[in-house]
């Protein structure tokens, strides 16, 4: 239950962060800062994949609708949530997730975090400006955007763990 | 049977994320061409309201540039007041003359969102149908052409921007009167392009771009940009033109939406012109 009431507050805060602030940013260079791929990392490892896309779908679906992107924010969320536990699986540590109660900052190696969360992101990033250009001769700028993007994404969503989740007391 | 049932266990996660793609995917493909799914855009009410709360937080950050430039749009309306004239020839000018039909209106309207780095991008206005906005009129600032309204609800209106990539308004160099269609590469936002103006026309650098008034949806003569640079596009006999937009889309604030009297007279008379034949 208390799972429940964390991840439906979640929800609702990173709908509106991404929609009303982080959509708002323009940094140039064709850089756009996505925080929402982290609430689908964040999501409780063992969660239902079926629960976990119609989740992705619906916070997409609702940043779209704020943001006039019919259906971009959507597509990307869904591919996130499907391909999460071929990423986690790929990346297991040797002593499995048994221990763990959420991927985040604390309970996870840096080293783990970056390049699991590095490779959602990428994947996210790169299949979202795909979409958004949908030309074939835009490649390079396809590019552009996905390799600025990853890195400021990255690090804000790191920032974010760090400002907003409790350190566990134990360790 | 049993096969394909052992083919959907099989498959279900795959199934399911394929259809809820399907469904994300056609609705961004649909919209990119015809504006119906109503319930999925800032022009509806829920998002409006909040992108109007938005709003109400931001618009004051730039307000003192907005007011200072109200103020001297207003002291360039005030000069063409007739109490700003001096009669040098009594009884030839009459304010309410006949031979003056009025052909267009403008209605003031905010905006409340705005992108400029997506590849299309929309503005979100805070007038809808209620207060006369229909799809396809004009939409212009005090500095040069916004839009095309794309979409409306009764109390908003999204409009397509001059930032998205098949925008194709009918402009012209102001001196030469060569007329083209913008468009937009989706690279810079200061930066717009025409095409369709034959390289046998002289151009020159920093000559003025205004609209052509062709299409009933701008009147004529309104601010598009000035002209940075040229090349003769490749086996075309075309010129490829680049110009800098007047208004600077990353901060607009204050539009016009233009309402034409006399469209439906145009498009009417238009309507009459035989179609080519193609055989």
């Amino acid at each position: 239950m208390r799972i429940f009431i964390i991840h439906t507050l979640r929800f609702v805060l990173f709908l509106f962060a991404q929609a009303l602030l982080f959509n708002q940013l323009e940094i140039g260079f064709g850089i756009q800062a996505m925080i929402y791929p982290l609430f689908i990392l964040l999501l409780p490892y063992n969660i239902n994949i079926f629960l976990s896309m119609l989740i992705a779908f619906a916070l997409g679906f609702g940043i779209d609708s704020i943001s006039n992107t019919y259906g971009l924010h959507a597509s990307s969320a869904v591919l996130l949530a499907y391909l999460r536990p071929m990423i986690f699986k790929t990346f297991e540590p040797r002593d499995g997730y048994e221990d763990t109660q959420e991927m985040n900052f604390y309970e996870m190696p840096t080293s783990w975090l970056l390049s699991v969360f590095g490779l959602m992101l990428l994947i996210h990033h790169f299949w979202f400006f795909t979409l958004e250009l949908f030309k074939f001769n835009e490649i390079g700028f396809i590019l552009q955007k996905t390799i600025l993007s990853v890195p400021v994404s990255l690090i804000v969503c790191i920032l974010i763990q760090i400002v907003f989740i409790r350190k566990p007391s134990n360790k | 049977m049993r096969n394909l049932i052992a083919f959907f266990k099989r498959f279900r996660v795959f199934l399911v994320f394929a259809v809820l793609q399907g469904l994300a995917l056609s609705t961004y493909f649909t919209y990119l061409n015809f504006p119906r799914a109503q319930y999925l855009t800032s022009a509806s009410i829920v998002n409006g309201e909040i992108l109007t709360i938005k709003n109400d937080v931001t618009k004051h950050f730039n307000l003192s540039y907005n007011n200072y430039k109200l103020q001297k749009e207003n002291i360039a309306l005030r000069k063409r007041l007739p109490q700003s004239f001096i009669p040098v020839q009594s009884n030839i000018f009459k304010i309410d003359d006949t031979l003056y039909h009025q052909q267009y209106e403008y209605i003031a309207a905010t905006v409340i969102n705005s992108t400029f780095d997506k590849r299309n991008n929309y503005f979100t206005l805070n007038i809808g149908s209620s207060q006369g906005i229909k799809r396809g009129m004009g939409v212009f600032s005090d500095k040069g052409i916004v839009g095309v309204i794309h979409n409306v609800s009764e109390h908003y209106s999204v409009v397509k921007s001059v930032l998205t990539e098949a925008i194709n308004i009918d402009v012209m160099i102001e001196s030469s009167g060569a007329f083209g269609l913008l468009k937009w590469d989706g690279a810079n936002p200061k930066i717009g392009s025409i095409s369709g103006i034959s390289n046998d026309m002289k151009m020159k650098r920093w000559s003025k771009i205004v609209t052509r008034g062709g299409s009933g949806i701008f009147p004529r003569g309104l601010n598009v940009g000035i002209v940075s640079s040229f090349k003769p596009v490749e086996a075309k006999p075309l010129w490829d033109i680049s110009f800098y937009y007047s208004e600077d889309y990353r901060k607009i604030q204050r539009v016009y939406v233009v309402k034409n009297l006399l469209k439906y007279e145009q498009k009417e008379l238009e309507a009459q012109i035989p179609p080519d034949t193609e055989e």
